[in-house]
């Protein structure tokens, strides 16, 4: 059997049946399968922030002998490196750690601001969140915030870290 | 082993692919089958694209406030035009994903990446990119919760590159921060990126001539009709405004541009990079490693590598083989010798794919010339007409039943010599289109009572366009053509590919018919053989 033979309203029927094939496909994929991308019962966590740590070793004054053997325009009486400490955070749920980053600088020299993205999905629900910063070559903690919140399915809590605005914030819109 | 091997693979893949066009065969016309206008498809849904997106730019407001509302404005207008724009945009940019994949996979089947052909196929990788760049910055400009979603997985994407030092997804991380300028910026790359996708179609088709960048007008129609139906019937819609302090569950997604957040879930953020550079690596390196193991599949020994050559004192610059050359390997140049034609063919060796096509179309390409050792204006060294009609007379002098068959048929198509018998004499060319049509009057005026030309499925030609061109010339519409006085009645041409049931029936008919007719070569179609010359330079 060779194309030429089949009559006109067969050669429709399965037109419309290769343009249906083409639409349906088109159709269904244009939206489905619906992607899950958590529980229902789960909020999320978005812990993010860009923050310059210390230095991570203090300015000290050059000797004599290390200056004489400088160019003469490079003789500035103090050495202060530009490298900063790596940021350290961690953040507690209900007690218990939820999750916990050492992060270096950015830059070549080490010396930019150092960044945290994280997304968490934790239980909806009332939980009480601890979260510190340690930014000093030391690694104390130097920053900490504590906070009882009741998240709501899907609902989403940001914690920033604004230096200038005293440390954590805790933000939910 | 050796039946998971990449040949095998591949083809199994060709087979399947010819098996399918096949199938399409029966509902579309040959020349109007889907299948062979993939890559066409997609420029419509390009155009189909672009025009209704200048459309929707117009009444877009490029602002946090207003982008959410900019769509959802078009999808409530009661009188179901916004409907229908948003719709056409939308669903011709999915087909335009789904027609650029399928047009890669056929063209994989048909070992379309190698020889000649690895610009095409080379250029044609990044524009996957664009594509789907160009695709995806399109649901973010809708600003509802796939467009942030999608926007935070993309940038959390991105930030596995060393070339962000800040982090992208803190400026749309809170609504405080996300600003107007923002959405010109995705503006400016959802129109910048498709002028450069264009661009890039524009070069991918460089090095083809007669390029087919509309599809037939039934396709036009047809692919139209669906869009719209689409629109209408199942209706592109904004899901619920962005809201930064809420994610969503569950999300309908665009599988064919969203289904990179989902592999990054699976894989992980750089383990998602890995496989789109592997991805891309392994398809743009396809072309040179082809001849390392991964030839593409074909029934007989290759020409390539051994282009046509010019041979200038038989070559009187009439232009046919520049018209008829699919890939634009022949061009006219001034002439550099003496002789008073004005200009000459030069072949661009690294464009040539030794089809034999221009060979076919040159006027000194005839048996019939008086001199033992004719020369063609262009030849195929490997091939030349000398040998064609040399081998020609030996298969003839082979025949000894009766109704004898000259059957000419194209190797890239199948191997028929299994089909020679005592009166059937067999002869295979590069292309179907290589064969001169005076050759068909000499296979008869040797003692052939029928000629069967058998080559690839109609439009499925290795060579793009040699089931056009031998059409053409049959029934006397192009250059050069079969002269009037040919028997028409004892020549079939089958467009057949592989299936030799189909070639055996063509066979057995035009058998049959010589049979039933009791046509013998009579005097006066041997007379007019001394004239086929006569006509060959008039334009």
């Amino acid at each position: 059997m060779s194309s030429h033979t089949l009559s006109n309203p067969v050669r429709v029927a399965l037109q419309v049946l290769a343009y249906s094939a083409f639409a349906l496909t088109i159709a269904y994929f244009s939206t489905s399968p619906p992607y899950r991308l958590r529980a229902d019962g789960e909020a999320l966590i978005k812990l993010s922030f860009s923050h310059s740590a210390q230095l991570s070793q203090a300015c000290r004054q050059r000797s004599e002998a290390e200056l004489a053997q400088l160019a003469p325009n490079m003789r500035t009486k103090m050495d202060c490196p530009r490298g900063r400490a790596d940021v350290l955070v961690e953040l507690d749920m209900d007690d218990k750690p939820l999750y916990r980053i050492s992060t270096p600088p950015t830059g070549l020299r080490k010396d930019g601001a150092a960044t945290v993205y994280r997304r968490l999905a934790i239980p909806a629900g009332p939980h009480r969140f601890r979260v510190r910063l340690a930014d000093g070559p030391d690694r104390v903690f130097s920053f900490s915030k504590e906070l009882d919140l009741t998240m709501a399915p899907g609902q989403v809590l940001i914690i920033d870290f604004l230096a200038g605005e005293g440390g954590f914030v805790f933000v939910r819109e | 082993m050796n039946r998971l091997s990449m040949p095998a693979i591949l083809g199994a893949l060709r087979k399947s692919d010819e098996n399918l066009t096949g199938l399409f065969d029966y509902g579309f016309a040959p020349a109007e089958n889907p299948l062979r206008h993939l890559g066409a498809l997609a420029f419509l849904c390009m155009v189909v694209s672009v025009v209704s997106g200048i459309i929707a730019f117009a009444l877009y407001d490029t602002s946090v406030s207003g982008a959410y509302d900019s769509g959802r404005r078009l999808q409530l207008d009661p009188l179901l035009l916004g409907r229908l724009l948003r719709g056409m945009h939308r669903y011709a940019a999915d087909a335009f994903m789904l027609l650029s994949l399928l047009h890669i996979v056929r063209e994989t089947a048909r070992g379309h990446y190698a020889g000649i052909r690895w610009f095409s196929w080379l250029t044609g990788v990044p524009l996957m990119w664009l594509l789907w760049i160009a695709g995806i910055t399109g649901f973010w400009l809708l600003w509802d919760a796939r467009a942030l979603f999608s926007l935070t997985a993309t940038s959390e994407w991105l930030q596995v590159l060393p070339v962000f030092p800040d982090l992208l997804v803190r400026n749309f991380m809170t609504r405080h921060a996300l600003t107007d300028r923002f959405f010109s910026l995705i503006v400016f790359m959802h129109i910048g990126v498709p002028l450069f996708l264009l661009a890039g179609v524009w070069i991918h088709v460089q090095r083809v001539s007669h390029v087919r960048i509309w599809p037939p007008r039934s396709l036009v129609i047809g692919t139209l009709v669906v869009f719209a139906v689409l629109s209408l019937a199942v209706p592109a819609e904004s899901l619920g405004p962005a809201d930064t302090g809420n994610a969503p569950a569950q999300l309908s997604l665009d599988w064919f541009y969203l289904f990179v957040h989902p592999l990054v879930d699976i894989l992980s953020e750089s383990g998602t990079w890995w496989l789109f550079l592997i991805a891309t690596v392994l398809l743009g390196g396809l072309p040179f490693v082809a001849g390392k193991g991964l030839k593409p599949p074909s029934n007989q020994v290759r020409q390539e590598g051994r282009a046509a050559v010019v041979d200038l004192s038989n070559c009187n610059g009439c232009s046919r083989c520049a018209a008829d050359c699919p890939f634009g390997a022949v061009v006219m140049v001034d002439r550099t010798d003496q002789l008073h034609h004005r200009q000459q063919a030069f072949v661009i060796s690294d464009m040539c794919a030794a089809c034999g096509i221009c060979v076919g179309s040159c006027p000194s390409s005839t048996p019939f010339r008086r001199i033992e050792d004719i020369v063609s204006g262009i030849e195929l060294p490997g091939r030349p007409v000398a040998v064609l009609r040399k081998q020609l007379k030996e298969a003839l002098a082979g025949l000894s039943g009766p109704s004898r068959i000259m059957l000419f048929y194209c190797g890239h198509a199948a191997d028929w010599q299994s089909l020679r018998d005592a009166s059937t004499a067999v002869l295979s060319l590069e292309c179907a289109a290589m064969l001169p049509p005076s050759f068909i009057e000499y296979a008869l005026r040797l003692g052939a009572e029928g000629v069967l030309i058998a080559g690839c499925r109609e439009g499925d030609c290795e060579f793009r366009l040699g089931d056009n061109w031998v059409q053409g010339r049959l029934t006397g519409a192009r250059e050069p053509r079969l002269r009037a006085a040919a028997p028409r009645d004892r020549i079939a041409v089958v467009w057949a590919g592989s299936e030799r049931k189909q070639v055996a029936r063509a066979l057995s008919e035009l058998r049959q018919k010589l049979t039933a007719s009791v046509v013998k070569p009579d005097s006066r179609t041997i007379d007019l053989f001394v004239e086929p010359m006569l006509e060959l330079h008039d334009d």
